[in-house]
């Protein structure tokens, strides 16, 4: 099993900020919400074709990475991000009408899943084959560094995609040309059906960073706050043109590698253990404990929630289908590009 | 408004599901997203929600039952809160796609109708004098064909494989053929007989043997009994008229009036299957597929090409492959499998002048229709004498398992069907 | 005869090799435990246990390399990409070291890189791609595709046997949907050599893969009309099998080239060449080809149903053509 912790002490993060945490909360409950929404409602209906991947027990890692971004900074969130993009300025209803399929969606249905992206926002979506934007999150790091405006680049994968040689590449390459990256490793402690003991041989993977000449830390991947500290701890290198960081952050896939696995390898134990150990929950214990929304502001705040994900999903049920015509155009780009023409 | 509700694809590779338990009975009411049914698949087993709010009308898949993915399993009558899948915006002659995203794109009701065809799979036409391919290139060089003397019945007036070898066979025999050229393609057909006395004995060819043989075996065999009506043509000529042009633009086929006959026939033999028999010892073989011989007259003889399977054939499939015998039968390419397995023929004496002729039976068969000349009669329609198209049709029939009244249903439906010729089997 | 899916098939081909040839092992990401993503290896890891049946981390290029060195000392690995599109990380160790090193310098290379590729499923532009061509451009490899669920089997048996590196498309559509009776004993199929899938006169349809069943369809739908097309399954495409290609279309005359792979540089424009330059003579219209666009493969329904070759397109083409 993963550790935590091996290579750099965790700091806690003390300032408590309530704004701060009601954003977290929110997205929080948001993503989960959505999530299940995609996974166990529209997909069973037939209404979400093709691969469904979702980050149930791990949506601590999206919110609180994505909540220490500034304008200007850049971000390559993986399969299981979901929140990312909300944070970082989608709106649910573009990102459920780009689930399902539609015209008018941010793919204009070329693409599935999490595979959304907008260069303005600055999210880089992944292809499939994974680890393939370790590299390209240097090339843009490259940029923001020449720019000079203490900018930074995060880019999110899973402990399984930290087997490709990508990898290696890209994370020699940014400690060599100290580039301001943020390496976010979310073990969620499977790779599909792969354990982590047959991913990788080490304790913990935040050896990783050192063994590059880079900050390794490995933090509870359940607690929003620590990842949010650990991110900032990076991004306050990354700014000052110390260069990159790798950062471990643990927990459990609490759900199958897509919507169609059982997950019948995690062990039973397992997720009895780490469910208890549920990243909302958690927050929301501390912010009850700390006073800082009552259970009946937070009971109003999943109505709000609940609502919000319904509106998104009828908007984004009554737009159209692409016509499939549309499937040869828009290959290359140039004056006439389809993409820079207006919607229909 | 109703909503199908469809067993879902879980899973890429996924083809079928089987239900597992049904959650809701006939006539309950169910919310949007309210566990309806259960599934198992190969990969997973699921609680499927219900896709809309509404009352349970129809259960059209029992529990334990295995269907393909994309199968409606049963149908909610709701409450105007089902979301259907809005029209693509797609100007008019495309697919609108409506309802519920299918997940398995290759099914049938998935294909689009044909688009027109794009730029790229568009056929070039070749801009040269005579227009027409490699292969016909070829032949015309090796016949000594002027290809400007071929009338072109292809695309844009090309003139293709079939327009050279029917023009190779019409030019006949005579024509002269470069002497260094390879053999041409078709035989010339052997000279006339030149006498020397009163009398000159002439070896029979081995398809005379066989036409004389097969005929007088099959009059040992057949009781045959024979019937004649008489059909009035005059709608069947006028869809021929109306037609005729646009086949063979379109499809380069000359619309025939064999092509008619032979449908006709196929409807009729579905009403009357015993026509479409054979005897065997004390049984009799009913044939499930209709194969109809169609009586080709060659200078020297006579073959009896099969349209194999015609009663799968609409009209178009009707007249290409009676083309395709002819055109085969006349340049000699016939195969073996093209003259076996009829199980009932036409022939026509009518193409020759006759009124109508007696023909002998085609065996193992049981039945064979002769047509007789299409011609102008005066005919009594209404009281008055009218002038029609009539032609005369006879059938020869094995009595040993065809009575007459079979025989005149036949012939009577037949007669029914040509004179009310409905345009829409074109 | 049993009745098995074309994925039981490949599984029966494969298990077969592993009980008759010691040397024979499989290796990919989750195929033990797990039995694959899509359950072809299943029970394999029980049966012939952890030394040849080998889950490995998510390192296509390690495993490709791994299957090398093994190949090199005498092994026959068969290798499994969870998804074809995924072979594109360990092209290196395919392109420049597999494909290259008998030329090189002598020594066998047998193995076999297997997987699922091919659209259909709205798998999007990365769990749908026909790539075949990448290595059918690759002297050196071979490259097989087998359509229905008994050559499957014999063809998955030939590539073990053989001494090169062999790449084998899988259809992830025909997975499940072909069940066909396939022979329970061991038998091969050549690589190299096609099939006539059905006879025919008027058009003869070269194809591989999935679009075999689609010109087969359209060939039901359009004798119909008269119009008899002959269906040519390729099965291996490097090798392919020149002599049956060119024999169909003198008998035929006429010719379409079907793939679901995109048109430019796909394997029919390799075919219109070679039957251009051995059979000219032979034509009576021009060479056609019926393919997917030159674009990615996209995601929603409407746009896949568009981009992909069936029946209807292959029976237009057809029309046309037997009317040139
Ligand atoms: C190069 C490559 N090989 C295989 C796959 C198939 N695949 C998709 S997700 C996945 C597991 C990824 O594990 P991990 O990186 O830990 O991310 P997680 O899904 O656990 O979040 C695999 C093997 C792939 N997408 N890309
Ligand atoms: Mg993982």
């Amino acid at each position: 099993m993963a550790g935590t912790g091996s290579s750099t002490k965790v700091v806690r993060t003390t300032k408590i900020d309530a704004a701060l945490l009601g954003k977290m909360i929110y997205y929080l409950k948001l993503t989960r919400e959505a999530e299940s929404r995609i996974e166990n409602v529209l997909y069973r209906q037939g209404k979400i074709v093709g691969g469904v991947y979702v980050g149930r027990g791990q949506e601590a890692i999206g919110v609180g990475a994505a909540l220490t971004m500034r304008a200007g900074d850049v971000t390559f969130p993986c399969h299981r991000d979901f929140s990312v993009f909300l944070i970082r300025g989608f709106t649910l209803a573009d990102m459920m009408a780009n689930w399902l399929a539609r015209g008018d969606s941010p793919t204009r249905g070329r693409e599935n899943t999490l595979h959304i992206g907008n260069v303005d926002l600055g999210i880089f979506p992944i292809i499939s084959p994974l680890g393939a934007t370790l590299p390209v999150a240097c090339g843009a790091a490259m940029v923001l560094k020449r720019r000079g405006k203490g900018n930074v680049a995060l880019v999110h994968f899973g402990e399984g995609t930290t087997s490709l040689g990508h990898v290696h590449e890209a994370m020699n390459f940014a400690a060599v040309q100290k580039l301001p990256v943020i390496f976010i490793c979310n073990n969620n402690q499977f790779a599909y059906s792969t354990p982590v003991e047959k991913q990788y041989a080490v304790e913990s993977l935040a050896v990783r960073g050192p063994a590059y000449g880079m900050p390794g830390e490995s933090v509870d991947g359940t607690d929003v706050l620590a990842v949010f500290g650990a991110v900032e701890r990076g991004n306050a290198r990354a700014r000052a043109g110390k260069g990159p960081t790798f950062l471990e952050c643990v927990t459990l896939r609490m759900t199958g590698h897509s919507a169609h696995d059982a997950a019948e390898y995690v062990p039973e134990k397992m997720k009895q253990t780490w469910a208890k150990k549920d990243p909302i929950q958690r927050l929301e214990k501390l912010i009850l404990d700390k006073k800082i929304l009552s259970r009946k502001q937070i009971e109003e705040l999943e109505g709000k929630v609940r609502e919000e994900v319904d509106a998104a999903i009828a908007d984004a049920e009554a737009r159209p289908l692409p016509p499939g015509k549309e499937a040869i155009e828009g290959v290359y780009c140039d004056t006439e590009c389809w993409w820079s023409k207006k919607r229909l | 408004m109703s909503t199908n509700v469809i067993m879902p694809q879980m899973g890429e590779s996924i083809a079928e599901g089987t239900i597992t338990k049904w959650m809701k009975k006939v006539g309950e009411r169910v919310d949007r997203d309210e566990p309806l049914f259960e599934i198992s698949t190969d990969k997973v087993d699921a609680e499927i929600p219900s896709p809309a709010a509404g009352l349970l009308t129809q259960i059209l898949v029992k529990e334990n039952e295995t269907v393909a993915v994309n199968t409606v399993v049963a149908v909610i009558d709701g409450e105007g809160s089902a979301v259907a899948v809005p029209a693509a915006t797609e100007p008019k002659p495309e697919t609108a796609h409506q309802g519920p995203i299918h997940a398995a794109p290759q099914a049938a009701a998935h294909i689009p109708p044909p688009a027109a065809p794009t730029a790229s799979e568009q056929i070039e036409t070749g801009e040269d004098d005579v227009r027409t391919s490699p292969l016909v290139r070829r032949i015309a060089r090796e016949n000594n064909v002027d290809l400007g003397q071929v009338k072109g019945t292809g695309l844009g007036g090309r003139v293709n494989k079939k327009d050279i070898l029917d023009f190779i066979e019409q030019r006949g025999p005579g024509t002269p053929v470069a002497p260094s050229a390879p053999a041409p393609a078709i035989a010339p057909t052997p000279s006339p007989v030149s006498f020397t006395g009163a009398s000159q004995a002439v070896p029979m060819t081995p398809m005379r043997k066989q036409i004389a043989e097969h005929m007088v075996a099959s009059l040992r065999t057949s009781a045959h009994v024979y019937t004649v009506v008489e059909a009035e043509m005059t709608r069947v000529v006028a869809a021929r008229d109306r037609f005729k042009e646009e086949f063979e633009r379109r499809h380069g086929i000359k619309l025939t009036f064999t092509s008619f006959f032979v449908r006709a026939c196929v409807e009729a033999i579905k009403e009357s299957p015993i026509i479409n028999s054979s005897v065997d010892g004390t049984n009799i073989i009913y044939r499930r597929d209709v194969n109809i011989g169609i009586a080709v007259a060659l200078e020297n003889g006579l073959i009896v090409p099969v349209i194999k399977r015609a009663d799968e054939k609409n009209f178009l499939g009707v007249a290409r492959a009676v083309q395709d015998l002819a055109d085969r039968a006349r340049t000699k390419r016939l195969s073996v499998d093209d003259v076996q397995g009829g199980t009932f023929t036409i022939t026509n004496p009518g193409s020759f002048g006759g009124l109508f002729g007696l023909p002998i039976i085609n065996q193992p068969q049981v039945a064979i229709m002769g047509v007789g000349a299409i011609e102008k009669r005066p005919v009594v329609r209404d009281d008055a004498i009218a002038i029609r198209h009539m032609v005369y049709l006879s059938v020869s029939y094995d009595h040993r398992v065809i009575d007459g009244a079979t025989a005149e249903k036949f012939m009577g439906r037949v007669k029914k069907i040509l004179e009310n010729w409905d345009e829409a089997v074109l | 005869m049993p009745l098995l899916t074309y994925l039981e098939a490949i599984r029966q081909g494969l298990w077969e090799e592993m009980e008759r040839d010691p040397s024979v092992f499989v290796i990919g990401e989750d195929i033990g435990v797990y039995g694959g993503a899509f359950k072809v290896t299943a029970g394999m890891l029980e049966e012939f246990g952890e030394d040849r049946v080998i889950d490995t981390p998510i390192s296509e290029s390690a495993i490709v390399g791994a299957a090398i060195g093994a190949a090199l000392m005498g092994m026959r690995p068969v290798v499994e990409m969870q998804f074809m599109d995924f072979i594109a990380c360990g092209f290196d160790q395919i392109v420049n070291m597999a494909a290259k090193l008998h030329y090189r310098w002598g020594p066998a290379v047998p193995m076999v890189i297997r997987g699922p590729s091919g659209a259909g499923v709205h798998g999007g532009p990365y769990h749908s791609q026909s790539n075949e061509m990448w290595f059918v451009h690759t002297p050196g490899l071979k490259v097989v595709a087998p359509a229905s669920a008994y050559d499957a089997k014999g063809l998955i048996k030939s590539a073990i046997r053989d001494n090169n590196p062999v790449i084998f498309y899988e259809h992830k559509f025909l997975y499940r949907r072909i069940k066909e009776d396939v022979p329970d004993q061991d038998y091969v199929v050549p690589i190299g050599k096609a099939v006539v899938r059905r006879p025919g006169t008027d058009i003869s349809v070269i194809t591989y893969g999935a679009m075999v069943w689609t010109a087969l369809e359209a060939a039901s739908e359009l004798e119909k009309e008269g119009l008899t097309l002959e269906v040519v399954d390729l099965r291996s495409l490097l090798p392919y099998d020149e002599e049956t290609v060119l024999a169909s279309t003198r008998k035929c005359s006429k010719v379409i080239l079907l793939h679901e792979d995109t048109r430019t540089g796909g394997m029919g424009g390799e075919l219109a060449a070679v039957i251009a330059e051995k059979a000219f003579e032979a034509l009576d219209g021009p060479i056609v080809r019926v393919t997917a666009p030159d674009t990615p493969v996209p995601f929603a329904p409407p746009l896949e149903e568009y981009f992909l070759p069936n029946t209807q397109k292959v029976m237009e083409a057809a029309r046309r053509l037997a009317a040139y």
